[in-house]
């Protein structure tokens, strides 16, 4: 009985000690996780009412909120959800940072520039962000890429490379710029050199002599065993990879597209592959009797449903979604019930040669000129270098390479 | 003189007692008369706990913290130099282990793989799992507060012939749980109950720590006592290299068992 009564006066203290936390610590982020705009009839000057709120993803300081051409904007009431006791500040017309309160007016007019600063509430961390309002311009529908203007990232400690668009592809690609994985490799393989990430550009190799892309699938190393996410395909898309899913829900961390005003009806790339050695399942079980495949896609969607939610195409829809409308791809088999079928007899006629292909839009409706010119259609143009990547499989070593892609537009429209 | 007469029966009363208290100090001493020597052959049950001290504030609530039933067994030589003083050495074969669940804030940790490093700050859950089987050493003063109860003291050393440091980050019950990669302002990286990122610092672990060790024995019967001691890590439990966690952890576990005295 005694030796019961110490065991658990023992155990109290023990439970004791280690219940007796301190002070919580005071909070060190500093993020805008939220900025939206008030206007009194959203409707009239942007394309979706819920396009006056922006959820500002942790990678992101930049923030940009598109309203239509004639749109007239002055101070517009700003709110900002930011972390919970962090401070923000709004650099004034001189030069000086003025704690910024919630709901008051900002002068966005003439698409200028407003900075915040945002400082923890342990006051030992900041952060800078930049807020605009810019205006839609018309554009053309027919986009060229070579993939020449790429440069190492200033805001990853240039450790992968990235890509930026020109011209009036600028609409529809977030902030300008290519997206893929290689924000997500970077987590799991700190010591690869830029050249060894998924997705890379290859100076001088392109079938015209110029830089090209090439994207392999890549083992993650022992972090992503770790996760169990073993490979990562090579991947460039529009749209915005968001590396806080890259863990949580990888198929979620890819969202697709951005708002398209023309209808697209053909794209072409000329494209070659070198397949990796073993297709591997996600426990990196070799797979026999399956060979890896690249994939290269482009989709045209309704970005709205019926009750007027937004409506975002991620790696779980981005080939199945209810609201495709067009879609062209690399041909593929496919079992009886619509779900990729893995075989050792590929048809996509991506050889170890360049080639052109062309791909023609396939529609299972006419999109709506109405909606279209309202922005509720989004396009998608993507590329992996493992057509299962998104679920983990498919053969490390998989090289894909891709070069002068355009996407042709109904010029009748 | 009426009031002598108390005086003397209250020492009559002492000397009759002492004399007594006389008997049982040496019918509850050591065995072997000649030597006040003698050996405590012991079994045990081991619980307890690895830890920081004090608790880091970055470490919010203690979510579970469940000793696993460790075993303890050995024996001791003693001797006694005086009818209070003695001293005793040993060997005690253990195995304990733990596992705890905490919710955390701001948990500064960082993890090198074949050459890569992640590492930041972490809010979420972590879950703990801890395995030591070894061999613990004690040197200990020995002092006899009464005729049946001893107290011993003083250091030990542990030596571990296998070690398990691992466990799981993921998110709390509130959904929370992601790690800024590097600072606070890094990149958000959420984690999961469903996919938790594993770690292993098993590799990490120092082979041995040092410590001090308090015993208490009862004896109950002739050749039978019962036993609680406390062992208090007083060295970290990882390498002096290791800086994944950013604090020290040391081991405080206790047993409880009966022993063979001889």
């Amino acid at each position: 009985m005694s030796k019961k009564i110490s065991a658990l006066i023992l155990l109290g203290g023990l439970a004791g000690m280690m219940a007796s936390c301190t002070d919580e610590p005071l909070n060190a982020e500093c993020d805008i996780e939220v900025v939206s705009l008030h206007f009194e009839e959203p409707e009239r000057l942007m394309y979706h009412d819920y396009d006056t709120l922006q959820t500002v993803p942790s990678v992101v300081d930049s923030v940009s909120f598109l309203v239509r051409n004639y749109a007239r904007i002055g101070s517009v009431p700003l709110t900002l959800r930011v972390t919970e006791g962090a401070t923000p500040y709004l650099m004034s017309a001189d030069g000086q940072w003025e704690v910024f309160r919630n709901g008051s007016s900002v002068d966005f007019s003439n698409e200028q520039v407003r900075r915040f600063r945002i400082v923890s509430q342990d006051k030992a961390w900041e952060r800078f962000y930049k807020i605009v309002v810019l205006h839609d311009v018309p554009s053309e529908g027919d986009m060229s890429f070579d993939f020449e203007d790429y440069q190492l990232d200033p805001t990853n400690s240039e450790k992968f490379y990235i890509w930026s668009v020109k011209g009036n592809a600028v609409n529809v690609f977030t902030d300008g710029m290519w997206k893929n994985g290689n924000p997500g490799y970077k987590l799991s393989k700190s010591s690869a050199k830029p050249d060894e990430y998924p997705s890379v550009p290859l100076p001088g190799q392109g079938p015209d002599g110029s830089a090209c892309l090439k994207l392999e699938t890549c083992d993650t190393g022992p972090f992503g065993r770790m996760v169990n996410m073993r490979l990562a395909s090579g991947s460039m898309f529009n749209g915005i990879f968001d590396v806080a899913n890259a863990l949580k829900d990888a198929l979620k961390a890819t969202q697709f597209g951005s708002p398209f005003k023309h209808k697209p009806v053909r794209i072409s790339a000329w494209l070659r592959f070198e397949r990796g050695e073993t297709f591997q399942d996600k426990e990196a079980n070799p797979v026999p009797g399956v060979v890896d495949e690249p994939d290269m896609y482009m989709v045209y969607y309704r970005n709205q449903d019926e009750q007027g939610n937004r409506v975002q195409l991620d790696g779980n829809d981005i080939l199945s979604s209810p609201y495709i409308i067009g879609l062209a791809r690399l041909p593929h088999h496919y079992n009886a019930d619509g779900s990729d079928q893995l075989t050792n007899s590929p048809i996509h006629g991506v050889t170890n040669e360049w080639q052109e292909f062309t791909l023609d839009m396939k529609y299972t409706q006419e999109p709506d000129r109405e909606i279209m010119e309202n922005n509720g259609y989004s396009l998608v143009i993507g590329f992996a270098s493992s057509w299962q990547g998104a679920y983990f499989q498919g053969a490390v070593g998989n090289k894909f390479y891709i070069d002068n892609v355009h996407v042709t537009c109904d010029r009748n429209e | 003189m009426n009031n002598i007469r108390p005086i003397f029966a209250l020492l009559f009363l002492l000397l009759t007692f002492s004399a007594h208290a006389e008997d049982r100090w040496t019918e509850w001493g050591p065995t072997s008369r000649e030597s006040n020597a003698g050996v405590i052959a012991r079994v045990g049950y081991t619980i307890g706990g690895t830890t920081p001290i004090p608790l880091p504030a970055e470490i919010r609530r203690m979510n579970g913290f469940k000793p696993k039933g460790g075993v303890t067994f050995g024996a001791d030589a003693y001797k006694m130099l005086s009818r209070r003083w003695g001293f005793s050495a040993g060997w005690h074969f253990f195995y304990e282990g733990f596992h705890t669940s905490a919710n955390v804030k701001n948990y500064r940790m960082s993890l090198t793989m074949e050459g890569n490093t992640m590492g930041g700050y972490f809010t979420g859950c972590d879950v703990t799992n801890t395995d030591m089987w070894g061999v613990t050493i004690p040197i200990l003063a020995t002092l006899r507060l009464s005729p049946r109860w001893n107290l011993s003291f003083g250091p030990y050393v542990s030596f571990y012939f296998w070690q398990n440091f691992s466990g799981e980050v993921y998110d709390n019950t509130d959904g929370i749980g992601y790690l800024r990669v590097d600072t606070p302002t890094g990149e958000k990286v959420n984690m999961s109950r469903n996919n938790p990122a594993t770690y292993d610092f098993s590799e990490n672990m120092r082979p041995w720590n040092a410590g001090l060790e308090v015993c208490f024995d009862l004896k109950v019967m002739k050749h039978l006592n019962a036993f609680g001691s406390l062992d208090w890590g007083l060295s970290n439990i990882m390498d002096p290299d290791f800086d994944a966690v950013a604090f020290k952890m040391y081991p405080i576990y206790a047993t409880f068992g009966v022993a063979y005295r001889y």
